[in-house]
């Protein structure tokens, strides 16, 4: 299945996640007008979320986006795991 | 310590977009001078986010019949619709020790000469976080940033006169179905320079270089051929390819 789902983070940037799943989140896109140093972790992110089971719970995304290093910009971990979560739901 | 200015040249959207990638590695590097950029554009462009969806952003039949060149940024944040003469468009390429480590700050610190340019003309604008300068009906413009290991690129574009009913044909600002936070968000309004003063496009670019002259001190300078050959060539392999504007 896919899934697309986006949040406006309140005093911050759009974060947009675009979800391939069946039992497990198989493929993530991320895309918005928020910043990340460096840019290249982007695919980092993804691969953070990818192979969890479709019914995670945000704490343990939030976990995983958390070991990347990478300086999230107009957004943090949380709102990636809680946007991700809400497109898999 | 002194930034070299440089306010020449006429250039597509891809090769501006070069030269941001070159100057900044090269002050990275070290082997130039702590700079700062006007950019003169010959032609409608969309400078895209780096990490934006190109069919999210741009209208892309009209886009195609207006022959409106989409390049993706190296930096994050939203894309604009800019014309030659309607925009005013600027890059700062500084040595990481010119620019404060925390993001937050470093906007704000890099974007004070700008607001006490706008102030010299009269013009109330002010700096509000993260990357915008606003008015107080609406935003005037935004900034983003690249870091690189030693050197930081920032560069800010202007709304001057843009033409806002073109905008919104280009871009599809809030046709997206998303919050409607987010909604809000994008349709919060454009204030333009234009609305506010007199002055010709040329004359707040004037002030704008006061008060950098003011704030850093500069030397006027010009591109080295080197910095233009690689632009030419980073040009042509990455920033006119859809592999690259396309890619998200």
């Amino acid at each position: 299945m896919q899934a697309t789902e986006s949040v406006k983070v309140p005093d911050g940037k759009l974060v947009r996640v675009a979800v391939t799943y069946d039992d497990e989140i198989d493929d993530v896109a991320i895309t918005g007008d928020f910043f990340l140093q460096p840019p290249e972790a982007l695919a980092d992110l993804e691969a953070a979320i990818e192979g969890h089971s479709a019914d995670v719970e945000a704490a343990t995304l939030v976990e995983a986006i958390e070991q990347v290093e990478a300086e999230l910009i107009g957004f943090d971990a949380f709102d990636l795991a809680q946007v991700t979560v809400e497109a898999v739901e | 310590m002194t930034v070299r200015l440089i306010t020449e040249g006429e250039y597509d959207e891809a090769m501006h977009h070069a030269l941001d990638e070159v100057l900044l590695s090269r002050v990275d590097a070290g082997e130039i001078e702590p700079t700062v950029r006007f950019w003169y554009r010959t032609g409608p462009a969309v400078p895209l986010g780096r990490f934006q969806a190109y069919e999210d952003e741009v209208a892309t039949d009209y886009i195609e019949a207006e022959a409106i060149d989409v390049i993706r940024r190296i930096t994050g944040g939203g894309a604009m619709f800019a014309e030659p003469g309607d925009i005013i468009t600027y890059s700062m390429y500084l040595p990481a020790d010119m620019v404060p480590r925390d993001v937050r700050e470093s906007y704000e610190v890099l974007d004070e000469w700008v607001i006490d340019g706008l102030h010299r003309l009269s013009f109330d604008a002010f700096h509000e976080p993260l990357n915008d300068i606003s008015h107080e009906d609406g935003k005037i413009g935004g900034s983003a940033q690249l870091r690189a290991d030693d050197a930081v690129l920032h560069h800010t574009t202007m709304s001057y006169s843009v033409d806002i009913a073109r905008m919104l044909k280009a871009l599809r600002i809030g046709k997206e179905k998303v919050s409607d936070k987010a909604v809000k968000s994008a349709e919060k309004r454009v204030a333009r320079i234009t609305d506010y003063v007199p002055d010709s496009r040329d004359a707040v670019i004037d002030s704008l270089i006061e008060a950098l002259d003011a704030e850093y001190g500069t030397t006027t300078g010009t591109f080295e051929q080197e910095t233009l050959d690689r632009a030419e060539e980073l040009a042509e392999s990455k920033f006119q390819t859809d592999d690259w504007n396309k890619r998200l």
